[in-house]
């Protein structure tokens, strides 16, 4: 009896504390990730077999050899352009292929010549490049440390944690193939060599009631790197943690699997809808970069030897050991494929992370704008009227989205026929009022032989197969649902084909799309995802999970822009992610809750996104599940408006919130959060051209700009828009005050709403009030706005502009100002303006940056606002013509702002206006 | 006296007809004719709440100089502003400044895209002829309407006299029916049972209840020939004070509203009532009674495959084509504004929700010449709103206010 009552005792605990944790596994549950873990760091069983060397122009080859079980790895080293080291390692004769992330780079890297510096019995030393940086290669036990100077920046396989599981035959399989036979009379030949053991979880694993059949065996990797110097790592993405990496010794790794989390918790490393295998290591010195290529599920660990039991220790100068974080990545299968991006500046790390897998897609302006989303409208009239209700209230948006409710019975592509009945008719008024739709489009296909992609799917058997060959069914919105395989260019092609205007019929050039549940999310799948023995083709559902969602985002976005014959942008919005999603829309942070904490971490995650690439990046305003109160709904709009997506979004069951709900003051409180969204709209615009051209990161944390000063390296309660906006967010409950640190020991800032100018390097208290949103612009800087917000962004397309110059101490200041049409892709066609706006010597002065880029705008200066002036006498303006006028102004003594009225010159030419 | 020229008279004729000409030319545009006024001075503008002076050829200039958007009325310059559209053949009205030239047309004379791409039609005629056919349209309802409710008052009132005589009755005489006591303690928990049968899918609410009317009437009419007698009630209609004593034949008699017997129907409307809900007659029916013909009205409609039951006073139902019939409340109260105290319905307390809280359904109340159920919606989970139109509902006040005058 007694144990029977222990038993039930323990189950009923880890219900009470421990149910949503539950139905996602740790690492101990995972068995690859056990395995793996339980291998301590120790001298490594792989040597390098200098004798195989061989170098070529573009890379060297070297074998490796596990002096445990004798199998032979192979190691490709390059070195690419741009400063970024490659490393490969694969098995030198794997039993079958293993897989290689295809579709992620944008184009095979181009390689630099590595030449030899120096080779004897125990390594080979070679350059990369000029900066005496170079790569050693120990060969006995093996590893990689790459060098500049005297300094080590990295070291791969220090700590002895290369592990690489090769394909191997099951001991009982039987024979079925003379194939087989060889293959197998191989393995007995090698397992003579071989001392494995079988695990549990090798051949088989269960979790819950879910059973992994694994054919293929194990087929684990994992590698160190040690970051001599390095406090600071950044990114992986996708987790609800802090900006800065923890240390996970004393609990589980970072895990990176793309998963529908239902109501998610915060600060724990468990993995979330999307994964980017990408962090930054960063110290006062140096930014660099890992780039660990592999779709499969992987686990991070971070340790640290100034961290110890989870708790900082001050690193006291003249210590005997130099401060250093440890990293070590395990992934399931596949390869291992790591790209070393060596800075040295967070700018360069960007910049060569943008080389390899490309830069934020260049959205069409109107998405920009503010989004109201609800799980869900419910009918034509409904989405009639919340569109009025925007125009009552005087509030702009651009985009009214539907959910999964608008199809007939979650058959995507399809409109309710009652609710939904004339969608055109619905999409046409919105276009009246120049504003635009967003109708989601899932992955999971009802499987229903009325439906005619189901139908079609199935007879090109477009369907992922389960292990036993037949389709994949599990269990969805729609019920009993196929998913198809977004893995296969052929079924990618035909999936943007179901975009054409005469086949998603209903649908228009204001419908954009928003791809969902895209893990794949599957309700009666093992952690709510799809079997890792579900077959795509030639591969392992296994080997490519966490590109589902990127593939599924990838063929949405290329059937928006197919539609349009290739003018028109698209605009994509997905769940899950992989690196180089950034390339084909916006992300948001899934279904977060409304609590106080989950607008707090909206910061965080967003800030880890565009660091690793993914700039367009938002959380549900307002927190999907649950009702916020009016103050958080108020706090999380005035956060909301100064992310790069914009939406407001709401679960099914909470009580309505459309911003003119919660009483006039309430009201007034959103519309001005909108509205200021809406006047720096012409900023925003300019931040994701030049994300889209450098893949720097469009809302940054603080030490992205200030990568010398300590003080900015933890901070993720404030951030960044572009270089030159500072916000902190107040994110706190009834909240009287913040303190944001404003940076740069020479800088002043201003704030935008007062003018009142704050020297940086200091810690700023700023009393608040519930309309407060502490919002500052950098001395040095020109931010355009348009004054005049309207009721959608495109109907402020031909506006006129009002520039904003803060001067900084030397009485200097520059920006820049893009406008193109804001919605095809004209601008590569070099139909655009970009401007240099710079101010030196009392001048203020519009340059053109693009001489050979051809476009007129309506738009004109209405109005420049210059923050930290003193009083001229007279004020002219030059115009390319020649021509000189006087410009009237207003000079404010008190807070040193001269206003100058209506200068009156087009946006797109060549002027200058002297202060005298 | 000063003798004027045929000649100077022309000149000052001319000088005058310039003026005017003068003045109309430079028409300030986005005004009304009342605030002219502010406009009128030709050299300076003092911006209406008076912050700041500009000069004239300052007003209107596509720049904002005034704080509260005065000097720009007519452009969209000021992010205060308002415009106001004249609309001749329709209503007037004031439209944000962020409207003027935006491409869309919002003035239904066309005169806030004067300088857009937008081709907008003056459609003013149109709408006001339409507005006018509407307006009139409601008068004629309104007519009706007031007719109708006048003998939906009387018919409301017939019943409750027959049920305020009962009621009278039944309260001087304080009875209690023993065997229907018992009989309801046992449907109560007959309730919850198929409450939870419900949630199974199995049930229905509106059965029950017709069953509880015809099986307390079953116990009154002990001989089961389909109507309650003098006899019957004295058997089993008791006296609340005095333990066993029997009713006497007189108060029988008043019981069954004065007759010597009272069938099914009858009975569901009166009788019933009194017995088992006692205060049904306490609800405020409105200031002439009005609403009490409703009492015992069901009205349906159906919406997405759905059928929804309003019982005024009673209860709302929504009923899936499966067949499960689900509460969306049960009468609470009017929830009104003061000037329309009659204008609101609140059912509360339907069926629970997945997420806490209960179903809820309110009823706008609006003046039609037939009473119907006219709209249906859910905008969020379980709360539930419905247009219901009655000619109770019309309002003599409505006829006396102005439509006509803003045309």
């Amino acid at each position: 009896m007694a144990p029977v009552l222990m038993l039930w005792l323990v189950m009923s605990l880890s219900g009470t504390w421990a149910v949503d944790k539950g139905n996602f596994k740790t690492c101990d549950q995972s068995a690859f990730c056990k395995r793996q873990r339980a291998l301590k760091p120790g001298e490594s069983p792989y040597r390098a077999l200098l004798e195989t060397m061989e170098l070529t122009s573009t890379r060297l080859t070297l074998q490796l050899i596990n002096d445990n079980n004798k199998v032979h790895l192979l190691l490709e080293l390059y070195r690419l352009q741009g400063n970024i080291t490659r490393v490969k390692i694969n098995e030198l004769k794997p039993l079958k292929p293993r897989y290689e992330v295809p579709d992620v780079l944008i184009r095979e890297p181009s390689t630099e010549p590595l030449s030899l510096l120096s080779q004897d019995e125990n390594g080979v030393v070679l350059s990369l490049g000029s900066e005496s940086q170079r790569v050693i290669v120990s060969a006995r036990p093996f590893r990689l440390d790459i060098m500049e100077g005297r300094d080590v920046l990295m070291s791969l396989n220090s700590r002895g944690l290369l592990a690489f599981e090769q394909l191997r035959m099951r001991k009982d399989t039987p024979l079925f193939s003379i194939h087989i036979l060889t293959q197998w009379m191989i393995s007995i030949f090698k397992a003579k060599e071989e001392e494995e053991k079988v695990e549990d979880g090798m051949w088989e694993e269960t979790f819950k009631s879910h059973s992994d059949s694994k054919p293929n065996g194990p087929s684990a990797i994992s590698l160190d790197f040690s970051l001599p110097g390095v406090e600071h790592v950044y990114g992986i993405p996708e987790h609800a943690d802090t900006l800065r990496l923890k240390t996970t010794d004393n609990g589980d790794p970072y895990r990176l699997y793309n998963l529908d989390v239902f109501q998610y918790e915060l600060y724990n490393p468990m993995a979330l809808y999307g994964a980017v295998p990408v962090m930054l290591a960063h110290n006062a010195q140096r930014t660099t970069g890992i780039f660990w290529l592999n779709a499969a599920e992987t686990w991070v660990d971070i340790s640290s030897n100034t961290t110890v039991f989870g708790k900082m220790l001050d690193y006291v100068q003249g210590s005997s050991e130099t401060p250093q974080t440890d990293v070590r990545w395990i992934s399931e299968s596949g390869i291992i494929d790591v790209f070393i991006m060596l800075g040295p500046t967070p700018k360069d790390v960007f910049s060569q992370y943008a080389s390899l897998t490309g830069t934020q897609s260049f959205p069409p302006e109107a998405a920009v704008g503010y989004h109201q989303c609800r799980w869900n409208y419910n009918d034509q009239e409904d989405v009639t009227s919340v569109d009025a209700g925007f125009d009552e209230h005087n509030i702009p948006y651009d985009y009214i989205w539907l959910d999964i409710e608008h199809t007939d019975g979650k058959r995507y592509f399809t409109w309710d026929p009652h609710k939904f009945a004339t969608p055109k008719e619905m999409l046409q008024g919105l276009m009246d009022k120049k504003r635009k739709m967003v109708a989601i489009v899932d992955p999971h296909i009802k499987v229903d032989s009325n439906y005619k992609i189901h139908n079609e799917i199935r007879n090109r058997a477009f369907y992922i197969k389960n292990k036993d060959g037949g389709d994949y069914e599990g269990w969805c919105w729609p019920g009993s649902a196929g998913y198809p395989d977004f893995t296969r260019a052929d079924m990618r092609d035909w999936w943007a084909s179901m975009f054409a205007y005469d086949q998603y019929e209903g649908s228009m050039e204001n419908l954009y799309t928003w791809n969902d549940m895209n893990e794949p999310s599957v309700f009666n799948g093992p952690e709510v995802t799809m079997h890792k023995d579900a077959v795509h083709g030639a591969w392992e559902h296994r080997d490519v999970h966490n590109l589902y969602g990127f593939y599924v985002q990838m063929a949405t976005a290329q059937g928006l822009i197919r539609r349009s014959g290739g003018v028109e942008r698209p605009f994509v919005l997905t769940r899950a992610f992989f690196a180089g999603s950034q390339r084909y829309g916006a992300v948001w942070t899934g279904d977060n809750a409304a609590e106080w904490d989950h607008l707090k971490i909206s910061i965080p995650m967003c800030l880890s996104l565009g660091l690793v690439g993914i700039s367009f990046c938002g959380a549900d305003v307002g927190g999907f599940f649950k009702s916020p109160s009016t103050e958080l709904l108020v706090r999380w709009y005035q956060t909301g408006a100064y992310q790069p997506f914009f939406r407001a979004h709401a679960h099914l069951d909470t009580p309505r919130r459309e911003p003119w709900l919660f009483g006039p003051e309430n009201t007034a409180l959103i519309r001005e959060a909108v509205r200021q969204r809406y006047t720096l709209l012409p900023y925003w615009y300019q931040q994701f051209y030049h994300s889209h051209r450098t893949g720097q990161p469009i809302m940054r944390p603080l030490w992205v700009e200030y990568p010398q000063d300590p003080a900015t390296f933890a901070l993720d309660d404030e951030f960044l828009i572009g270089r030159d906006l500072l916000v902190h967010p107040v994110t706190e409950e009834g909240a009287r005050g913040v303190t944001a640190y404003l940076p740069g020991k020479d800088e002043v800032w201003f704030d935008v709403h007062t003018f009142q100018k704050h020297n940086g390097a200091q810690n700023l208290y700023i009393p608040v009030t519930i309309s407060s949103i502490p919002v500052f612009q950098r001395g040095g800087s020109i931010i355009p706005r348009k004054s005049r917000v309207r009721r959608s962004s495109t109907c402020m397309m031909q506006d006129p502009y009002t520039l904003y110059v803060a001067l900084n101490p030397q009485r200097t200041a520059e920006g820049e100002l893009y406008i193109d049409d804001g919605h095809t892709f004209n601008y590569e066609k070099k139909e655009f303006i970009h401007r240099k706006l710079f101010f030196a010597n009392n001048m203020l002065s519009s340059e053109n940056l693009a001489p050979d880029a051809q476009f007129s705008t309506r738009s004109w200066f209405e109005r420049i606002v210059i923050l930290g002036a003193s009083k001229p006498s007279k004020v002219t303006l030059k115009t390319a013509d020649g021509q000189e006028s006087q410009l009237e102004f207003d000079f404010d003594a008190s807070m040193s702002v001269l206003t100058l009225r209506k200068p009156s010159m087009n946006a797109g030419l060549d002027w200058n206006v002297m202060l005298q | 006296f000063i003798m004027v020229s045929p000649d100077m008279r022309f000149h000052v004729i001319i000088a005058a007809v310039f003026w005017f000409g003068f003045v109309d030319s430079r028409k300030i545009k986005g005004i009304s004719s009342s605030y002219k006024r502010f406009y009128r001075q030709r050299k300076s503008f003092l911006c209406i709440h008076g912050s700041k002076i500009i000069p004239f050829e300052q007003v209107n200039d596509d720049y904002c100089d005034c704080d509260d958007g005065s000097d720009e009325p007519g452009t969209s310059a000021c992010p205060r502003g308002r415009f106001y559209c004249t609309n001749l053949g329709f209503r007037p009205h004031y439209i944000p400044s962020s409207r003027v030239n935006d491409g869309i047309c919002d003035c239904c004379d066309a005169s806030d895209e004067y300088n857009s791409h937008a081709h907008c039609q003056n459609t003013c005629w149109n709408l006001g002829q339409r507005e006018r056919a509407y307006v009139a349209g409601q008068m004629r309802t309104l007519d009706e309407g007031l007719q109708l409710k006048q003998q939906l008052i009387e018919e409301g009132l017939l019943l409750w006299r027959e049920n305020r005589e009962l009621q009278q009755v039944a309260e001087d005489l304080q009875i209690k029916l023993e065997e229907h006591r018992r009989k309801k303690h046992k449907a109560d928990r007959l309730k919850e049972q198929t409450l939870k049968g419900l949630q199974a899918g199995d049930s229905s609410l509106f059965k029950r209840q017709n069953s509880t009317v015809i099986s307390t009437f079953q116990l009154l009419d002990s001989n089961n020939d389909g109507s309650i007698t003098v006899d019957e009630v004295q058997a089993k209609v008791a006296l609340v004070h005095d333990e066993e004593r029997v009713l006497s034949e007189d108060e029988a008699v008043a019981l069954l509203g004065g007759g010597d017997q009272m069938d099914l129907t009858k009975f569901q409307h009166t009788l019933w009532d009194i017995l088992t809900k006692g205060d049904s007659v306490k609800v405020n029916y409105g200031p002439d009674w009005e609403f009490l013909f409703l009492n015992s009205q069901c009205y349906k409609l159906n919406v997405y495959g759905y059928t929804y039951t309003l019982c005024p006073f009673n209860q709302v139902t929504q009923k899936s084509t499966a067949g499960t019939e689900v509460s969306l409340g049960r009468w609470g109260m009017w929830a009104a504004t003061p000037k329309h105290q009659y204008s609101q319905m609140v059912y509360e307390n339907g069926e629970p929700c997945w997420q806490g809280g209960s179903r809820s359904t309110t009823v706008t109340l609006t003046c039609g010449t037939e009473t119907a159920l006219l709209s249906v919606k859910e905008p969020s989970k379980c709360q539930y709103i419905m247009d219901f139109q009655t000619p109770v509902a019309c309002q003599p006040v409505l006829k006396q206010r102005g439509i006509h005058s803003e045309l």
